[in-house]
């Protein structure tokens, strides 16, 4: 079996005396859409906060392409390829759509301060190549005609493709959306499975999706992993899961309580 | 031994006008999470309206206090619905808050030096001469009134806050603001009623500060002081306040007494960013984890 | 003629601290309320190169530039992990014990402050103007490289900058030399213009009416920031017989901008061709979504 492109190993997060996450462990496959799924309140969003470095390691460990990330800082871990979006959307909100977007790809950039500082040829060419890029991405996610127009501006679905666009100029290798689908109609929801199912191919992903949707994680998810105060609750393909009398149960439960 | 005693007495003596100045910086804190930078110039006008009241209305010392306190709490409640309310109705970023306060202060203190101008005025004397003592400790008799009533104060806000109904809204909302606002506490009047109560505490300041020393525009610089003990204690933890007040006063005094007085605020900023840099929760300060 | 001239001088002078702490705050989100701390060092290096050591201008004011950077890295080091309101208490801090050392320092005659140092004549007198253009040049560039709009990312959004890559401590950092070298720059140039300094003068006001140049330009503009220092310069030495309720205009005008205007005269927005395009689109913009928004709420 090849190396997993994230792998968790009984990882744990303790806040004082509340355990968010107890010994969870489950691997998302090279290439792979997976879903984390469970009910409110189940600890996907800590998981997210742990895996980008947001929160450390209580214990258990996080291994990406099978080395250990549990301990680095959270830019390095997006450096390495893995980023995010954020379940209530984090956009750089008083710049435009481009700077959003040619801000997350200050990476590809290699020209130093001062170079910057004096405009030295590197930094033009960098610049030039840099927008270029950027332009491309934007024409491909269909938001080049928004170029100039600032974030917070755009209209709600737009600003979720936004965040996705902006994590993708990282070049990463492995996406974490969390609840993309948050405040979307059906015909949203399913215009934004296929957008989940597309950038996969083209950008050559592997994809982590936290979602409430039932719909979206069983349309699109090839692997699923339940979870419930904390700890794991099952975790298999989707018709499988869905399934489960333990998973049946929780929704339930969760929906009774509601 | 002697000269221990009689430090540490002027250093209690001073670090509990810093307490009266620092618990309701933290209040506020503590409810907003954001540093009222303003609260200089609500002491400073506390000790203009104490004056006044006592020079121009004749009021005994008390009737001064008291209108130090009314004046501050309203200046401070004017404050906040025209200053820092609109900000947060638009839920504004933390930095406006802070460049916001910063514009009251400059605004108020200058205000003052425009039309009372910056001649230092004297209190008139209330207390009576020469100091009082106590075996061989002499107590300056603004240096005791300023104890005993910074004391009462303090004691009379501890439990206000701790028995009564009032106190316990304060408590939740410095807790979880959105919880208690589903439980039936008005944000809106808890905010207000912190701003007061930070304001009262720092007109009695001002009156008490402006007796040891003069009146003047720029007395509320004294509240960088204030600053730095909230900081000691832990931003938002009223005993952290209180505490750290204490313990700066006395540490000043210590220092001006055995060293120079020249260094003794020199230490007290080095002693600051050293307690940001080791512990920035303070003494009393949670140090939590944020929940992102 | 000379005194007209002198008002340019001074703003030229003040552009140049305001350059330096917009990067910091109009860029980057960092208020600080010990600015003239780094201000002060400048001045101090410059005069003592200037006046005791007999160094040109230009060495000394080099030589400020450098200092102020070098102490910026280690109180960046200290202050900068902490959040918010620790911060500005923090700079407040280290403000305040700068001044109250160089009081307490004989060597640089204490509270009474350095007079008689060497002052701009003739052909000198360019020097400010130099150095702004110079300033401006670099922090324009600053701001519209991948550095500078890190920044500006960690100013709007720290969670979502560290997931994009971006190093946050490292942003702050630059952020937070570079507005300390500009300060120390201003610092030379202000002991150098006016032949004396003391301690009082980079006291905490001073701090404040920095950052509210700043403000009144905009936070996140240079070209803001340009037309606030010469107009914020300017006007209160025009308007003399005011000068009383110069600052009281000056705190209420903060108060006004951050409630009513907090973008300031051009907060986000730059006075060059492509900057109004952007403007004017994002107008357009904004209006067509206001609309949408009004459409959606009839249906």
């Amino acid at each position: 079996m090849s190396v997993p492109i994230l792998e968790l190993k009984g990882l744990t997060k303790r806040f004082g005396g509340l355990t968010a996450v107890n010994d969870v462990s489950f691997r998302v496959e090279e290439g792979g859409i997976s879903g984390l799924i469970g009910p409110n309140g189940a600890g996907k969003t800590t998981i997210f906060n742990l895996i980008t470095g947001v929160y450390k390691v209580s214990a258990g460990d996080i291994l990406y392409k099978g080395a250990s990330i549990a301990d680095k800082e959270p830019y390095k871990i997006a450096d390495l390829g893995v980023t995010r979006t954020f379940q209530n959307i984090r956009l750089f909100k008083n710049l435009t759509v481009l700077d959003n977007v040619l801000t997350a790809s200050h990476m590809s950039a290699k020209y130093g301060l001062a170079e910057a500082l004096f405009r030295l040829p590197r930094f033009r060419r960098d610049e030039k190549a840099l927008r270029e890029k950027t332009m491309e991405l934007l024409s491909i996610m269909g938001l080049a005609d928004r170029a100039e127009v600032v974030s917070n501006n755009l209209p709600y679905g737009l600003q979720r493709r936004l965040e996705i666009t902006r994590a993708l100029a990282l070049n990463p290798k492995l996406l974490l959306l969390d609840e993309p689908a948050a405040g979307m109609n059906p015909d949203e929801t399913n215009q934004l499975m296929r957008l989940i199912g597309e950038i996969r191919g083209k950008f050559k992903l592997s994809v982590l999706v936290i979602e409430h949707h039932m719909d979206l994680i069983m349309g699109v998810c090839e692997h699923i992993h339940v979870l419930n105060f904390g700890c794991t609750l099952a975790d298999g393909k989707p018709e499988t899961v869905a399934n489960d009398p333990k998973v049946v149960d929780a929704y339930l439960g969760a929906e009774e309580t509601k | 031994m002697n000269l221990f005693l009689q430090q540490l007495v002027n250093g209690l003596s001073i670090g509990s006008i810093y307490a009266l100045m620092a618990v309701g910086y933290s209040l506020v804190y503590s409810i907003m999470n954001f540093s009222n930078f303003a609260h200089g110039s609500v002491i400073m006008l506390g000790a203009y309206f104490g004056y006044y009241a006592m020079t121009l209305l004749g009021l005994p010392f008390l009737g001064g206090a008291v209108a130090a306190a009314l004046g501050s709490a309203g200046v401070a409640i004017i404050l906040e619905r025209l200053a820092y309310k609109p900000l947060r109705d638009r839920r504004a970023p933390f930095l406006y808050f802070i460049i916001t306060a910063m514009g009251a202060s400059m605004f108020i203190d200058n205000s003052v030096i425009a039309t009372i101008g910056p001649t230092p005025k004297m209190y008139p004397n209330v207390f009576g001469q020469g100091p009082i003592s106590i075996g061989h400790i002499d107590i300056g008799r603004v240096d005791l009134a300023m104890f005993i009533i910074s004391a009462v104060a303090l004691v009379a806000l501890i439990l206000f806050i701790d028995h009564t109904k009032l106190g316990k809204a304060i408590q939740a909302t410095a807790y979880n603001m959105k919880a208690s606002a589903l439980m039936g506490i008005s944000p809106s009047f808890v905010i207000i009623l912190v701003f007061g109560i930070g304001g009262g505490l720092a007109g009695i300041a001002g009156i008490l500060y402006g007796m040891k020393y003069q009146v003047f525009p720029q007395i509320g610089a004294i509240t960088l002081k204030s600053f730095i003990a909230a900081v000691f204690g832990g931003l938002g933890s009223l005993p952290g306040a209180l505490l750290g007040a204490l313990l700066l006063g006395i540490l000043e005094t210590f220092v001006s007494g055995y060293l120079s007085s020249q260094y003794r605020d020199l230490i007290a900023f080095t002693l600051l960013i050293a307690m940001l840099v080791i512990r920035p929760s303070g003494i009393m300060g949670k140090n939590a984890e944020d929940k992102a | 003629m000379e005194y007209i001239l002198g008002i340019f001088e001074l703003s030229a002078i003040n552009l140049v601290a305001v350059l330096g702490l917009s990067i910091l705050t109009g860029f980057t989100g960092l208020f600080s309320f010990g600015h003239a701390g780094f201000m002060a060092i400048g001045a101090y290096v410059g005069g003592i190169l200037t006046k005791n050591l007999h160094y040109p201008f230009w060495v000394a004011i080099i030589a400020a530039g450098l200092s102020a950077g070098l102490v910026s890295i280690v109180i960046g080091r200290l202050t900068l992990k902490l959040k918010g309101d620790y911060f500005c208490i923090a700079t407040m801090g280290f403000g305040e014990a700068v001044r109250l050392i160089f009081s307490n320092m004989n060597y640089v005659n204490g509270a009474r402050g350095l007079a008689d140092i060497p002052q701009f004549k003739g052909a000198s007198l360019a020097i400010p103007f130099v150095v702004a253009v110079i300033a401006i040049v670099v922090a324009w560039n600053l701001v519209n490289s991948r550095q500078g709009r890190n920044m500006v990312a960690v100013r709007e959004e720290e969670l979502a900058a560290q997931m994009a890559g971006i190093n946050v401590l490292g942003s702050k950092m630059v952020a937070m030399i570079a507005s300390a070298v500009l300060a120390g720059v201003a610092g030379a140039l202000m002991a150098n213009f006016i032949g004396f300094i003391a301690p009082k003068s980079f006291n905490m006001t001073k701090s404040t009416e920095l950052t509210i140049i700043v403000i009144f330009g905009g936070l996140g503009s240079i070209s803001g920031s340009v037309i606030g220092a010469f107009l914020l310069t300017a006007l209160p030495e025009l308007l003399r017989a005011f000068s009383d309720w110069r600052l009281v205009f000056y705190g209420l005008a903060v108060i006004v901008i951050m409630v009513g205007r907090p973008q300031g005269l051009l907060g986000g927005s730059e006075l060059t061709p492509s900057g109004i395009r952007k403007m004017l689109a994002d107008r357009k913009a904004k209006a067509a979504f206001a609309r949408a928004k009004a459409g959606g709420r009839e249906s």
